[in-house]
């Protein structure tokens, strides 16, 4: 079985677009959720979310971008500086080779509602066509292969918040049975609009201000906005071309809790049970595992069952493992967060230096756990793994090491 | 006919994001311009409303080149 490197990164999130700018801010424990400010948000109870402002979106046309909802936009940005980073030049490659996996939970949900709001108001003549290719989930998985001509394996996976981890997952698979040389995986979310926002309100975990993780205090997660790409290879293809490698995926786990069609279950035994498998997987002991980037959703049920997951894997050597949630700082970015904490995780290993959970005021007893709270820590870390959660108990469980 | 062909020209330069010098009596719409399904069905409804026609379904989408166009919509202006 083929050793999977992460060669290549690429970020497009509030914190920062482009890798450089994204660490530097969020290593700071700084917040990057503000007034939602694209629509008028105040009748809802949420107002804030992690928004991206104006970016660049380099060689893309006007006549392509007027195509595309913004999640797919941002994912082809993200894309380009992945492959750039990992001085990969896709027409140099075999395209059957290569494949796209790409997480995602709502779709291009800016685009639709506006072309269902003039559908309504002017009829068929008031409908972009495009909405037809730009609305649904794998628009941007379409978009990125017509762009690089990938014509390899790829899938597009809508499993709620733990869809982009899912689809890191897949792509792990791939290059680890030898099926693709090169893997594009990540997640990109949009749901800075109206009626998405409408759909997590309803949901019920949305927080009226303030994204306080694993704290007495929470009341709910804050929506964010991006997109984030690793570049996944063979090892040994990365080492002779001698690209720098930012570490491993060494493991992946999943599981369903079938307990809610909303929440996970009461003593997050199927979140354990994906943890171990992610363990089992790299052939990991608890022991091994320096740091635990965690979902961190901010609802009392998603924080306790955590907490308890975590417990029930690690044991005693839980109490000793810092457990954070960079996302408090910038928002839950939905199917994209997993690929978001796998950058964080990786720039982490790299730099020593783990990332905060902010807003943290009141402990909890029933989480009672190292949260790193507020204040980056500096601390090497080997082996780390990242957690998503999805709506109606979907766990996924990456394991990475340094390299 | 040549200030319809001028406008005709500008129109398609902007709708395309192409210069003027790329839209040709000749260029052909699909292989040319790569113009797809999609990109049909709003230059229907954007040359409706840019020289104020009504066009039927099918009027335009089959035509090959710009040339076409440009003689439908000359039609249509009388």
């Amino acid at each position: 079985m083929k050793e999977v490197a992460v060669t290549g990164v690429g970020i497009v999130a509030p914190p920062g677009v482009g890798k450089e700018g994204f660490w530097q801010n969020i290593r700071e424990g700084k917040s990057f959720v503000s007034p939602i400010t694209r629509f008028d948000a105040s009748a809802y109870p949420s107002q804030v979310a992690g928004q991206v402002k104006e970016f660049d979106t380099g060689n893309l046309s006007p006549r392509l971008l007027k195509k595309m909802d913004r999640f797919s936009v941002m994912a082809l940005v993200a894309t380009e500086q992945a492959l750039k980073d990992a001085g990969i030049d896709l027409a140099k490659e075999d395209p059957y080779s290569v494949g796209v996996f790409l997480g995602n939970t709502l779709g291009g949900w800016l685009y639709a509602e506006t072309e269902l709001r003039d559908l309504y108001q002017e009829g068929r003549n008031g409908v972009s066509p495009y909405n037809a290719s730009a609305w649904f989930a794998a628009a941007p998985q379409g978009q990125i292969s017509i762009c690089y001509g990938i014509k390899g394996y790829s899938k597009t996976v809508v499993a709620d918040r733990a869809g982009a981890l899912m689809a890191v997952g897949c792509a792990v698979r791939e290059i680890r049975n030898n099926k693709a040389a090169i893997a594009l995986a990540g997640g990109t979310e949009a749901p800075v609009t109206p009626y998405a926002l409408l759909c997590c309100t309803t949901e019920g975990s949305l927080s009226r201000g303030t994204y306080r993780p694993f704290d007495k205090e929470r009341d709910g997660f804050v929506i964010g906005e991006g997109a984030a790409i690793v570049i996944l290879e063979d090892m040994d293809s990365a080492r002779s071309r001698g690209t720098t490698v930012y570490g491993s995926i060494t493991g992946f786990g999943t599981s369903c809790d079938g307990a809610n069609r909303i929440t996970s279950d009461q003593d997050g035994k199927g979140l354990a049970r994906a943890i171990k498998a992610a363990l089992d997987n790299a052939g990991y002991q608890p022991g091994d595992i320096d740091y635990i980037c965690a979902d961190g959703a901010a609802t009392e049920l998603g924080d306790v069952s955590e907490t308890k997951a975590i417990k029930a894997v690690f044991g005693d050597y839980a109490a000793e493992i810092p457990v954070s949630a960079p996302k408090s700082m910038f928002g839950h970015l939905l199917g994209a967060s997993g690929a978001v904490d796998l950058v964080g995780t990786l720039l982490t290993m790299q730099e020593g230096v783990i990332l905060p959970t902010i807003n943290y005021r009141t402990e909890d007893p029933e989480c009672n756990l190292d949260y790193v709270p507020n204040k980056s820590r500096s601390k090497e870390v080997n082996r780390a793994i990242v957690i998503s959660r999805g709506r109606g108990g979907i766990n996924a469980v990456l394991a990475v090491e340094r390299s | 006919m040549a200030n319809i062909e001028e406008r005709l020209q500008d129109f398609f330069a902007r709708f395309l994001d192409l210069s003027p010098a790329e839209i040709t009596p000749q260029a052909n719409l699909r292989d040319d311009l790569k113009m797809d399904s999609t990109e049909m069905v709003e230059l229907v409804v954007a040359l409706e409303k840019e020289f104020n026609i009504r066009l039927k379904d099918g009027e335009i989408t089959n035509r090959n080149c710009v040339g076409d166009v440009l003689k439908t919509v000359g039609e249509k202006l009388g």
